[in-house]
C-alpha cells in the first residue's frame, strides 16, 4: 500500500528547495573559490581559468591565521563554559519544587533572545561608565574595577563567549535535567545506603550516566559556536584590534566589505565547511548510531 | 567493666549527638546552596532581559546610569516608531563607511520601526507558510515509506543544517545582484528556507514517528486511499506537532541576522537590523536600542511560553534526531 508514486510528489518539493537553498550555494561557492573574483574589479574574472590562489592565500594570510586562532579560542571557551554552567544549573534545579518549576520556565527565555540583541544588551551592560554588569563587578570584585571590558583582548573574548553562554547554558541545563530524570532514584538510594557521599554519587553514578548526553551537547554546541557571527557584529566588531575577529566575521568582511572579494571569501568558507563536515560526520555517527535512520 | 561500658555508652551517645547536629548543619547548608544557587541562576538568566526592558521605559536622563527607581515613559517607543527624519550632520559624516555592510547608516530622529516590524512579520510568516507544508509532506514520507536511498536522503537533509550561513549568502548575493532580488522580501525568504526547511523536516518527522501506525492501517482496511489517509487521519493527528514546528521556524526567521543584513539591505530591513540603526556616529542610543529590543522580544517570549512544554523536546528533535 505504501509504494505508490505519491511519495515522490510529497517529497520532491521539499527536496528541491533544500537542494537549491543549501547544496547549490555550497557547490557554487566552491566554483567561485577557484577564481579571482572581486566585485570591485570585475575585469579580473575569467570563468575559464581555474586557480588555487585563493586557498594558497589563506595559508599565507596572517589575518586568516588570526581568525582561526580566535575561532578556536571562542569555541573552546563557549563550549566548556556552556556545558559546565549548564550542568551546575541542572544539578541545582533537578529536585522537584514549585520554585524550581518557575525557574525552569524562565530558563527558556535567554535562548529565545536573538543573537543580535544578546550582543547589544551585553555591550550596554558592560559599559565601563554606566553598565549594570560593570557596576556590579566593581562592588563584588574591587580589583577588577576600572576594567574596560570590551577594550582589552582577554576580557573582550571572555565576555563575548559569556554572552553566548548566557543563551546556551539554560537550554543545556534543561536537556541535562531531562536526562537526570531518567536516572532511577533507586540506584542513587542504594549507593547512599552503602555510605556513598554526594560527591561519590555524582562522580560514580550521575556523571557516567550523563556522559552520552554531554558528548552530544558538546558536539552540537561546538558546531553552533563555529557558526557564530551576529554577536561579533553587535558587541565587538572584531575588536579590540582583531582579537575577537571570528572566521565568519572575517569572511563577511572580505566578501561584503570594501573589497567585495567573492573568490577569497568563498575559499575561506570552504575551509570552514571542511572542519564543520568532520564534526557533522562525528555527530551523525554518534547520534544515529544503532540502526536508526 | 561497668565503668568502661558506661564510658563507651556516653561516648557513643555524644557521637550520635554530634552526627545529629552535623546533619542539621548539612541540611541548612544544602538549603542555602539551593536558595543561593537559584538566586544566582535567576540573576544570570534574567538580568539582561530585565535591564533592557527597564531601560526601554526609562526617561532619557536616567538611561546612562544604573538607577532603578524611575517614572516609566513611552517616549523611547514614540521615538523609534516615529518617521525617520535625517539629523543635520557635517558633510564628512555622510556616506562615511565603517567598512561593514553596504548600507550606509544614517542618524535619524525617528527610526520608522513600524515599517521594520512589518518587514519582520512578512518575512517570518511567509517563510513559515512556505516551509511548513513542504516539511510536513516530506516528513510524512520519511517517516512512513521505505525506499531505496531513503536513509541517504534523510542524512543529507540533516547534514545541510551544518552548512554555515555565510557560504549560503555568497552565491545568493551574486545571483540576486544579477536578477534584481537584492533588498526584496522574497529574496530574504528564499535564503531563510535554507535554515528553516531542513530543521522543520526533521522536527516534524519526530512527531510523525511518535504516532502509532495502527490508526492509519485501520483506515486503509476501511477503504481509504493513501491521500485520504494523509489528509483525514494523519494530518489532524500531527497538527499539534506541526504548530510547534511552525513556532520554532518563526522564531528562527525572526531572529535571523546575517541574511537580512547582506541580502535584505535598506529596502527590507528587519527588526534585527533595526537594532543596528540605533547605532550612529555618536555611538549606540541605548534607550532606543532597548525599546527596539522589547519590540523584538515580546512576540518571541509569548510564542516560547505557548510551546513551553515542547521547547527542549522540539529543539533537540530537529537536530538530535
Amino acid at each position: 500500500m505504501r509504494s505508490g508514486r505519491l511519495k515522490w510528489f510529497l517529497l520532491a518539493p521539499a527536496l528541491i528547495v533544500v537542494f537549491l537553498t543549501t547544496t547549490y550555494p555550497l557547490l557554487s561557492a566552491f566554483y567561485f573559490s577557484l577564481h579571482h573574483w572581486q566585485l570591485s574589479k570585475p575585469d579580473q574574472l575569467h570563468w575559464g581559468e581555474l586557480t588555487l590562489d585563493n586557498y594558497m592565500r589563506a595559508f599565507s594570510d596572517s589575518g586568516f591565521h588570526n581568525t582561526v586562532i580566535v575561532t578556536i579560542e571562542f569555541t573552546i571557551l563557549s563550549v566548556a563554559l556552556s556545558v559546565l554552567i549548564g550542568l551546575g544549573i541542572a544539578l541545582i534545579l533537578q529536585k522537584e519544587s514549585r520554585l524550581h518549576t518557575i525557574v525552569k520556565i524562565l530558563l527558556i527565555f535567554p535562548f529565545a533572545v536573538s543573537p543580535a540583541l544578546k550582543g547589544y544588551s551585553w555591550r550596554f551592560m558592560l559599559n565601563p561608565e554606566y553598565g549594570i554588569y560593570d557596576q556590579l563587578i566593581d562592588h563584588i570584585i574591587p580589583p577588577l574595577s576600572g576594567t574596560i571590558w570590551l577594550g582589552e583582548p582577554f576580557w573582550a573574548m571572555l565576555v563575548l563567549a559569556l554572552s553566548e553562554v548566557w543563551g546556551w547554558a539554560p537550554l543545556i541545563a534543561l536537556t541535562f535535567i531531562g536526562a537526570l530524570g531518567s536516572i532511577s532514584p533507586e540506584v542513587i538510594e542504594a549507593a547512599r545506603m552503602d555510605g556513598a557521599t554526594s560527591w561519590q554519587v555524582f562522580r560514580k553514578i550521575t556523571l557516567p550516566l550523563l556522559k552520552p548526553v554531554i558528548l552530544v551537547i558538546t558536539m552540537l554546541k561546538a558546531i553552533f559556536s563555529l557558526k557564530m557571527f551576529d554577536q561579533v557584529v553587535t558587541m565587538t566588531r572584531g575588536g579590540p584590534g582583531d582579537s575577537t575577529q571570528t572566521i565568519n566575521y572575517y569572511i563577511q568582511q572580505t566578501g561584503f566589505g570594501r573589497s567585495l572579494d567573492i573568490g577569497y571569501a568563498s575559499a575561506m568558507s570552504w575551509i570552514l565547511v571542511v572542519v564543520l563536515a568532520i564534526l557533522a560526520v562525528l555527530y551523525i555517527r554518534f547520534v544515529l548510531r544503532p540502526g536508526e535512520a | 567493666m561497668t565503668a568502661n561500658s558506661s564510658a563507651s555508652l556516653a561516648k557513643s551517645a555524644s557521637e550520635i549527638g554530634q552526627s545529629e547536629s552535623s546533619i542539621a548543619i548539612r541540611r541548612i547548608l544544602a538549603w542555602l546552596v539551593d536558595k543561593v544557587g537559584v538566586l544566582l541562576i535567576l540573576g544570570f538568566m534574567i538580568l539582561p532581559i530585565f535591564w533592557v526592558t527597564l531601560t526601554a521605559f526609562k526617561p532619557l536622563n536616567t538611561v546612562y546610569s544604573t538607577e532603578l527607581l524611575i517614572i516609566p515613559t513611552l517616549n523611547n517607543f514614540r521615538v523609534i516608531f516615529g518617521p525617520a527624519q535625517p539629523i543635520q550632520l557635517e558633510d564628512e559624516y555622510y556616506g562615511a563607511s565603517d567598512g561593514f555592510g553596504q548600507y550606509s547608516r544614517e542618524d535619524t530622529i525617528g527610526k520608522d520601526m513600524g515599517r521594520l516590524l512589518v518587514n519582520s512579520l512578512i518575512i517570518s510568516s511567509v517563510t513559515v507558510l512556505v516551509a511548513l507544508p513542504l516539511a510536513t509532506m516530506a516528513a510524512y514520507v520519511f517517516s512512513r515509506y521505505r525506499f531505496v536511498g531513503d536513509n541517504a536522503l534523510m542524512l543529507w537533509v540533516l547534514a545541510t543544517q551544518f552548512i554555515p550561513a555565510i557560504i549560503v549568502v555568497i552565491p545568493f548575493f551574486t545571483l540576486y545582484r544579477q536578477i534584481g532580488l537584492l533588498g526584496t522580501h522574497i529574496g530574504v525568504v528564499i535564503v531563510n528556507l535554507s535554515i528553516v526547511l531542513p530543521y522543520a523536516i526533521w522536527m516534524i518527522k519526530g512527531f510523525v514517528d511518535a504516532l502509532p501506525t495502527e490508526i492509519e492501517e485501520a483506515a486503509v482496511v476501511d477503504g481509504c486511499n493513501e491521500i485520504q489517509v494523509l489528509l483525514k487521519i494523519t494530518a489532524p493527528l500531527i497538527a499539534p506537532g506541526v504548530i510547534v514546528s511552525a513556532v520554532f521556524s518563526f522564531i528562527m526567521s525572526w531572529n535571523e541576522f546575517l541574511f537580512a543584513l547582506t541580502l535584505g539591505r535598506d529596502a527590507v530591513r528587519t527588526l534585527q537590523i533595526g537594532l543596528t540603526t540605533t547605532e550612529g556616529v555618536r555611538g549606540v542610543q541605548w534607550e532606543q536600542m532597548s525599546a527596539v529590543g522589547v519590540v523584538v522580544l515580546v512576540p518571541i517570549f509569548l510564542l516560547s511560553l505557548f510551546i513551553r512544554k515542547n521547547f527542549v523536546k522540539g529543539l533537540t528533535m530537529g537536530a538530535v534526531k
